[in-house]
């Protein structure tokens, strides 16, 4: 009787040990996380718009008052710059590493004219941009990326049926390409 | 004989099966700790950043949605109503009063997984928000959920007797660093009445 208790003492041990061993390690191997999902598009550097329903891997817009598009990028061969412009009451831009930890967000009141104009590079990066400013990015709000890899989030709020077709325009004519030096 | 073998598999198969259970338990229960509970309402501020806690990461990683930005807004929601007692497709609810501040909102329910709910037909409204919504003269609103049209402010939820949860998205708000400064309140969730409950 005193072994039994004893085995059944080790086991909540090893219990307690397992459940921290799966908490810790689950974010690794879901397969099912949001940086894998928006992976599903294929396509890196370019905003893909998210139907709103649909049993697909790729994520679906969860709030039918939203539009949401989703871009994976690797600034590890040079800056990303994002840019949208149009004619929205709203629009928000998220930042997510390869973990999918916030590096950056941001809404239209916080930009510098109303219109997403955001460069993410690597810390060496930026020190090699900050030196000397490229004319085109006087305006950029510059973004340090931890890791190499993720993806941007651009929302934007849809408050009415008739607002559905610039809401898509947006989201349709924003990017997310690599910056060249001829630009 | 068999007592040894028998004794560590007693202590294997309490192991794997409390620590497996316990986990999914855990992942099912919560979003992780550092909600923010106004009456029936949660949030989750801290969910999607660096320094969330491992139950956080793990349930994200799970479910596998695109989390808002601290900037970009606060997701709230609400499994019962300001009575503590389940939302259901089969009763009518009112919320009723005003949002933290923010500067706009939008309303929707959606099932137990958070997927949003049809409506019983596609052309009813299955989402209010800030622009949308009619408001009284201080600037309170008062939003009627129901599977069957009702006047004013009309959230449609399918028929049934499903449980469901009500999604209110913040967009723009301080709410999330809010240190308890401002005196926060969300509207409350009233249950009006229920078909043969």
């Amino acid at each position: 009787m005193r072994n039994l208790l004893y085995a059944i003492a080790i086991g909540l041990v090893g219990a307690a040990l397992l459940h921290i061993v799966i908490i810790l390690s689950l974010p690794s191997f879901t397969g099912r996380d949001a940086y894998t999902r928006v992976q599903a598009f294929g396509e890196a550097n370019r905003f893909f718009p998210l139907a709103s329903e649909g049993n697909t891997l790729a994520p679906v817009n969860d709030d039918p008052a939203m539009k949401t598009a989703v871009c994976t990028f690797s600034v590890e061969n040079g800056p990303i710059r994002l840019f949208a412009d149009g004619e929205v009451p709203f629009w928000s831009l998220a930042v997510y590493d390869e973990a999918s930890n916030e590096v950056f967000s941001m809404n239209d009141r916080t930009s510098v004219s109303g219109a997403l104009d955001t460069l993410i590079a690597t810390p060496i990066q930026l020190i090699a941009i900050r030196k000397a400013v490229p004319a085109e990015l006087e305006q950029s709000i510059l973004v340090e990326m931890r890791g190499e890899e993720g993806y941007a989030v651009l929302r934007t709020f849809v408050p009415t049926q008739s607002r559905q077709e610039a809401a898509s325009a947006f989201l349709a004519d924003a990017s997310c390409e690599p910056l060249t030096a001829d630009q | 004989m068999f007592r040894t073998p028998l004794l560590i598999a007693t202590a294997l198969a309490v192991a794997f099966g409390l620590g497996i259970l316990s986990s999914v338990y855990a992942l099912r229960a919560t979003v992780g700790f550092g909600a923010i509970a106004l009456g029936p309402w949660t949030a989750f501020p801290a969910a999607q950043t660096v320094d969330a806690d491992p139950y956080a990461k793990a349930h994200r990683a799970r479910d596998g949605r695109l989390l808002l930005g601290g900037a970009e807004g606060l997701t709230f929601t609400a499994a019962t109503d300001s009575d503590n007692r389940r939302l259901v497709a089969n009763c009518r609810y009112e919320i009723a009063g005003i949002t933290p501040p923010a500067r706009l909102w939008t309303l929707h329910a959606a099932d137990r997984n958070g997927n949003p709910l049809p409506g019983a037909n596609p052309d009813v409204p299955t989402g209010l928000n800030a622009w949308s919504a009619l408001r009284g003269a201080d600037g309170d609103f008062s939003i009627r959920i129901a599977s069957s049209a009702m006047p004013g402010n009309w959230l449609a939820i399918p028929e049934g007797r499903a449980p469901f949860l009500l999604v209110m998205t913040l967009l723009d708000t301080p709410t999330a660093g809010s240190s308890g400064v401002i005196d926060l309140a969300m509207p409350g969730i009233t249950r009006l009445d229920c078909a043969d409950a």
